[in-house]
This record gives structure tokens, sequence and C-alpha cells, in this order.
């Protein structure tokens, strides 16, 4: 590549290893880099219309079902945004307790499968988790040792390891024993063994020397890592209640995608996820977690998009370590839910799913019909912010021979765990170097 | 009332770990709302329904089970089961309505039908390589692969889908129970429980 050859273009027909399968597209004119597009083709629009008509307590087994790997974020921020509508607040106590737990069992879940079979090969300079496997066999099995006891709590709180069945609207249907609860403890406590290793493994990596510096925004609540409540916080100001989204975030149509890219009102690009919740609310990780970061050296904000392996794999520890603390209190509610009765009102509920913050409003009327919903995963919240990722990663790449650059690319996005399928089904990776470019 | 629509018996006790007493699990993988995607499941459903189906699978210790969502959660659900037979959706350009069979135990699945059509992270097909890779397969696996013709959000199975999966049905529970009346291959005599 030369002044002299003005196009490159880099074209990649499926994101690997990226939740759903993804397109993207980025040209070069020179040096510079001129366009690029992540592409979505289908936005959550079916789901939107679906729950139009149905009851307002359908909401969290129906969204449960637009991502395979994170059920009980849907269901969290529906039944939140239920609940508000109904003027009905679980803000503390063993229902919430149990949300929580059922919340970290997800988080231990999707981020153990990120880590170490998505992003894990990236670094380690396998193609795959299957690939890895041949060589790495150990690795492969503390991951998937690791997120079998994520599964185990999904399956004790949620009913079931995948699509959850327990959770409705006001609490549980039914309300696991304290000695249920005590056979997750053992794998709980492996489990939490092995993140502070891999926080360890983690802050080994070859990382690229990348800065990108998007707003970052995460729910945040005095005292406690945001998980499953809070206020909307960003590093530039924005500190809203969850309410007033709509206020604040705008979605717009862009043209190379279905999907809509949210952006803040009059400011622009923004992320969330992991390194936004860390940024904003690091100094309420529990002390385990706090000291593994530390032991890292992940200083109070990570700017490395690379580097979010590491702070996934601190949220390994924070999450583990949680779900053992929440057993050793827990005490059997009398009643695995409260009562809650429809009026004609809207519910706002946002929560953060693994891969970022996860937003629900929903209009009901005075008999619990749906008359209006939205949801904005956050995979279309961090779109934008994903694309500029790319374009920092390959103004610094730009050396890199087209494969190497290519794939330097799609580990610019599974940084960010792009749950794509929240979005989409089908999604097309195109990364497009002109004939000159080769 | 948030009460009324679901009662607490539609609360399932957590699955058993089904392989521990099964000897051979029968799993319909998918997605219920992408249209063809839910073949597998619908196979499963179908031999679930019919109590006739349901007597031959527990008299020959053969689980049916449905799998949505993430792929690598089958490694646990087929331990310690002697051969699993899998069906779920594929796209691979054929008719709609064709049957693929292959036979994943003999080796690798062929890299037409690993490109997943599901929502899942890791493939079907990288599932089970990956667990061939740390020789956590069963002694014998059989995938069938339903060629959909439609995997957008929406339920409902596209025509040639839904005229096969009776015959399908019928034809993975026959092979489910040749599998399970089989001598227990060597490697696997040992700790299978039975």
């Amino acid at each position: 590549m030369s002044e002299g050859r003005p196009t490159r273009v880099i074209r990649t027909d499926y994101l690997a290893r990226v939740e759903g399968e993804g397109a993207m597209y980025v040209r070069l004119d020179g040096r510079t880099v001129a366009d690029v597009k992540l592409r979505i083709y289908e936005p959550p629009r079916f789901f939107e219309a679906m729950l139009r008509g149905r009851a307002f307590t359908e909401a969290p087994d129906i969204t449960a079902r637009i991502c395979g790997i994170c059920p009980v974020a849907y269901q969290m921020s529906a039944v939140r945004a239920m609940e508000d509508a109904c003027g009905v607040a679980i803000d503390a106590g063993p229902l919430r307790d149990l949300r929580r737990l059922l919340y970290c069992g997800e988080w231990i879940e999707s981020h153990s499968l990120h880590v170490y079979m998505l992003h894990a090969p990236d670094f380690l300079g396998y193609t795959g988790a299957v690939e890895m496997a041949r060589d790495h066999a150990e690795i492969v099995e503390q991951g998937l040792q690791m997120k079998k006891a994520g599964n185990a709590v999904m399956t004790v709180v949620g009913g079931r390891e995948v699509h959850p069945i327990n959770v409705r609207v006001g609490g549980f249907y039914r309300a696991p024993s304290p000695a249920q609860l005590r056979s997750l403890v053992d794998p709980l406590e492996h489990a939490r063994e092995t993140a502070l290793a891999t926080v360890r493994w983690a802050a080994t990596l070859p990382f690229p020397d990348v800065t990108c510096t998007p707003e970052l925004v995460a729910l945040s609540e005095p005292g406690a890592y945001p998980i499953d409540r809070g206020r909307i916080v960003s590093d530039r100001g924005l500190d809203i209640a969850p309410a007033q989204f709509d206020e604040h975030v705008v979605e717009e149509h862009v043209e190379h995608s279905n999907a809509l890219h949210a952006r803040i009102r009059e400011r622009g690009t923004y992320l969330t996820g992991p390194l936004a919740r860390y940024a904003q609310s690091s100094q309420t990780l529990r002390a385990l977690a706090r000291d593994a970061a530390l032991h890292a050296g992940l200083g109070p904000v990570c700017s490395n998009p690379f580097q979010s392996i590491v702070v996934r794999a601190v949220e390994l520890v924070q999450a583990c370590d949680e779900a053992l603390a929440l057993i050793e209190d827990y005490q059997e509610p009398d009643a695995p839910a409260v009562e809650v009765t429809p009026r004609a009102a809207v519910g706002h509920g946002a929560t953060e799913a693994p891969r970022g913050m996860l937003y629900h409003r929903y209009e009901i009327d005075e008999d619990g019909t749906i008359l209006d919903a939205r949801i904005v995963p956050p995979t279309s919240q961090n779109q934008l912010a994903i694309e500029e990722d790319l374009r920092a990663v390959v103004e610094r790449s730009l050396d890199l021979p087209d494969e190497q650059l290519s794939l330097r690319c799609e580990q610019a996005i599974r940084n960010h765990d792009p749950c794509i399928s929240c979005a989409t089904h089908f999604l097309e990776l195109t990364v497009d170097r002109g004939a000159d470019g080769v | 009332m948030a009460s009324e629509r679901k009662s607490s018996s539609s609360v399932r006790t957590p699955p058993p770990s089904v392989s521990e007493r099964a000897s051979v699990v029968l799993i319909g993988v998918g997605n219920a709302l992408r249209h063809d995607d839910a073949a597998g499941l619908e196979v499963v459903r179908r031999l679930r329904a019919q109590a006739n189906a349901a007597r031959i699978a527990a008299r020959a210790q053969i689980a049916l089970l449905e799998h949505e969502g993430e792929p690598l959660a089958l490694l646990d659900m087929w331990e310690g089961a002697r051969a699993a037979v899998l069906v779920d959706a594929v796209s691979s350009g054929a008719e709609p309505g064709t049957i693929h069979r292959v036979d994943a135990s003999r080796g690798p699945i062929p890299a037409r039908l690993r490109s997943s059509t599901s929502t899942h992270a890791v493939g079907l097909g990288e599932a089970i390589e990956l667990a061939r890779e740390l020789r956590r397969l069963p002694a014998r696996v059989l995938l069938y692969g339903v060629e959909g013709a439609r995997f957008d959000a929406g339920s409902g199975l596209s025509r040639p889908v839904q005229a096969l999966i009776a015959p399908l049905a019928d034809a993975v529970l026959g092979e489910a129970r040749e599998l399970a009346a089989a001598p227990v291959p060597p490697r696997y005599a040992r700790g299978v429980g039975e």
C-alpha cells in the first residue's frame, strides 16, 4: 500500500465469534480511513410489535427470547419497567437479592464464554476455541467450568439454565430454599478462584496500544457495583433517571444499517458495558475484585478497549464473590412475589446486561395490556463507539498485511462482546479492500 | 394480576442432570422464535406429546430434551450419555426440507453444515468439535440437520419443514433406540451407570 494506491477495502463476510453474525466494511483512501461501517440488518422490532396487545406479565418471558446469552438481562429490564409502570419498587430484601443473584449467574456465564471461548483465541493466536483447545485444553476447561457455575445459578434461581422461567413481574414464581442455594457454594467458590487466576492471566496478554475515549455510560448506584438498577450516569456529566432516557438519547437510522444507532442528544457517541461500568463504579467493587484489578495494573479508568478482557475478568470475580455473599445472607422470603396491580401508565427499566445497559419502556393500559414497547439493546447503543474504535485501530495498523488487519478489526469488534443477535439474526461482515489494496 | 396468568405449576424443577440416568440423549436444538430454526425443537416436542413415543423413549432410557440458546451447554447435557442424537436447523443452500444426516462420531462436521443459522455464540458444529478436542463427546453422535427456508424473527415453520417433522421424529426416535440397544463401546463402558 502507498500513496499511489488510493483505495484499499477490507471486506469480511462473517464476524466469527461475535454473538449472531455481523458485517463490517472498512475503506482506506491512501493512509486515510475513509469509511467504517458495522452493519446490522434487523432491529428487535419484531419483539416490540409482538408485545403490543399482550399482558404486561408476559413481557419478561417474551423478551427473554431475544437473546440466548443474556435472557436474564431482558427479563430484569422488563420486570423493572413493568413494576415502575405499576408503582411498585423491589429495591431491597430477599426478592431483590435473588434477582441480583440470578443476574450474577448470567454475568458469570456470559463473561466466561466471552473471555475464554471468544476473546482469548484472539490474544493467543488461534482462529477459535476449537483450535485453541488443541494446545490449551486446560484453559478451555477452566472457562467451561466457570461457565457451568453460572449455569448452575441460572438453573437453581431461574428454573433452567437458558431462558429462565421462574422470573415474573413482582418477583419469582417460586423462591429457592436456602438449602438449594447452598448447593451453589462449592461451584461458586471454585469459580471465584478461577476468576482470580483469570484476572492474573488476562493481565499478561499482549495488548495493542490503543486509546479510545467515547463518553462512558453506565448505571450507577451508591455503594454497589451496578447490575439491576441505578441512575444512568456518564463521565461527561450525564446523570438521569431511566425515565429520562428518551429525552437524552436519540436513535437514528443510518443508511448502511437497518438498526437504529443511539446517540446522546447534542453530544453523540457513547459506550456502555464493562469499560463504562468499571470507570463509573470501580470504587464500589467488592474488596476481592478491587484488589484483583489493582494487582492487574488497571487504573481507575481503562481506555484501551483490548483490555476489556481484564475488566471482564475482574467482573467475574465480582459476580462470583457477590453471588456467594448473597447466598450466605439469604433468607427465604415470605412470599415469592409481591402483588402488582396494573394501571394505565408508562414504565421504564434499565439494567446492566453483561455487554452493556439494556433499556426497556412500556406503555400499558388499566388492564395491563401492553400498548407500546421500546427496547434499546446495548449493542445498538455501542455501534457507533465500536465503529470509532475500528477507525482508531485501523489508523494505528495501516502497515499490517490485509489478513492481519482484518483480524485486528474483528478483534476490535469483539472487544465489546457485541450481542448482535440482540438486534438482528443474520449480520454479514464485510471488509472491502479494493483491488489496488491487495 | 400478575399471578393469574401463570400458576406455580408452570415452574419446572431444575432439569435433572438427565444424562446421569439416560443412556441416550435426543436433543432438539434451535430458536422457537426464528421460524424454521425451531425445527429441532418441534421434533422433540412431537415425540414428547405422543404418549407412545414418550413411553418408548422412557423404556429405552432415551432423554428427550430441548435446547435453546448457547450450544456449549450441550457438553453438560450429554455428559455421561453413551450417545447423542441432535436435531437442528441448517442453512447450507440445499432445498428446504432436505435432511442432512451426519455421523459426527466419525469425523468433523462438514463445513457447509457448520455455519450456524442460529443466534448461538459458538455454533453447534463448533460445540461438537470443541467437545471432540476435550474428549467430551459421547461415543456416538448423530446430527440431523433440517434445511430451513426462513430464519427471520417470527414463529411457525415453513411448509416444507413442517411436512417433515412427523417422519423425522419417527426416524430419530428409531435411531436413538438402536443406539440405546447397541453394546456399550469399551472406552465408555465405565462410568455410564448402567
